[in-house]
């Protein structure tokens, strides 16, 4: 019961999040919007109920099942990459490598720069 | 014998008009794919999605059971993927101190790394002679599916291509993350996580709750920044 209970809460931002999507013609999806919502509400509350606690995790734990049918997808797809398969491959492959190298790089860079401004301080 | 035989070829075809066909085809898979990954040595380059997604893709094959109507059926699955997004709240409230730390390094990366996610991928295809269609199929690759959505068709790319892109994306930045993260090296799982969301979206946030539950947090962080920052930026860019 508490895991259907904490499940109600978060299909009711959910809904909320689509609804303000719609109404404010935002270009981002209701989840991401539900999301943000239920942070900053938990962040108004200073604290997690166990009801969602619970269930936000067994959501999470299955997040790869979820996320299955469409991955199969790009099996039953790959038709429409045929006439330009070079430059579709080379983009995904090449361009995710250097952009996971880049945030990679970037990241550790600015962790490394800020942590040493803040130890001079 | 031989109306039993026919009865017995028509199963796939009978079942497959139900939702629970496409239920239980794909918790077969995800759990077959769970236990040949453990069984193989957990190799970094071959995620337990991929083994689900190919022996689940083989077997709606082999029963030539329509792809359509399966994923009509697995609907009952993926629409629970927007109540999981709002669930992602709730780790990002619970780390809320580790991002609270880290949140000059979070504003100063990720306005550069989204843009060049998407960035890379436009300039080489580009430079491949793809067409305006397919650029702007891929340029919302590292953008999770739902929000990927609505950019591709403000762009005027083709859905299907573009979640195509998307999900080949999420599996080679999963990959990419744990290879660079031996090669660099980088072992901050906050630095990790906020990579994988990054660039690989609900699939890298999948493999960052995997590392750690902080890897996790930065992840769903790097993903719905990524999401709502793209969706903003790249429809101004494309217009130039």
């Amino acid at each position: 019961m508490a895991m259907l209970r904490g499940f109600l809460i978060l299909v009711l931002f959910f809904l909320f999040g689509e609804a303000l999507r719609l109404v404010f013609v935002i270009p981002v999806s209701g989840g991401v919007l539900g999301m943000i919502l239920m942070t900053v509400t938990l962040m108004l509350r200073g604290r997690v109920s166990d009801e969602l606690a619970l269930s936000s995790q067994a959501l999470i734990s299955i997040l790869v099942l979820l996320i299955m049918p469409g991955v199969v997808g790009v099996f039953f797809m790959a038709s429409q990459f045929s006439g330009q398969f070079l430059a579709v491959a080379a983009a995904l492959l090449l361009g995710t490598f250097l952009s996971v190298l880049s945030t990679l790089l970037l990241m550790k860079g600015v962790v490394r720069v800020s942590t040493r401004s803040f130890e001079d301080e | 014998m031989s109306e039993l035989a026919e009865r017995f070829i028509a199963i796939p075809d009978v079942l497959s008009a139900s939702p629970i066909f496409a239920i239980g085809l794909t918790l077969s898979a995800f759990f077959a794919g769970n236990w040949l990954f453990a069984r193989i040595g957990r190799p970094l380059w071959m995620p337990p999605v991929v083994l689900s997604a190919v022996m689940l893709a083989a077997v709606i094959a082999g029963l030539s059971v329509d792809y359509l109507s399966y994923q009509e059926g697995a609907l009952w699955i993926t629409v629970l993927l927007g109540p999981a997004t709002v669930a992602l709240g709730i780790p990002l409230y619970q780390q809320i101190h580790h991002i609270r730390a880290m949140w000059v390094p979070i504003v100063v990366t990720l306005p550069l790394a989204a843009t060049l996610a998407a960035v890379y991928a436009v300039v080489i295809a580009w430079a491949l002679g793809a067409t305006p269609e397919v650029l702007a199929s891929l340029a919302p690759k590292s953008v999770t599916a739902p929000i990927a959505i609505g950019i591709t068709e403000q762009l005027g790319g083709s859905v299907p291509l573009m979640m195509g892109g998307l999900l080949i994306t999420g599996v080679v930045a999963t990959l990419f993350v744990d290879l660079l993260a031996k090669w660099l090296p980088v072992d901050d799982e906050r630095i990790l996580g906020f990579a994988l969301g990054l660039n690989g979206h609900a699939i890298g946030t999948a493999r960052a709750f995997e590392i750690s539950h902080t890897a996790g947090a930065f992840a769903s962080l790097g993903m719905g920044l990524t999401g709502v920052f793209t969706a903003l930026i790249l429809p101004l860019v494309f217009r130039l």
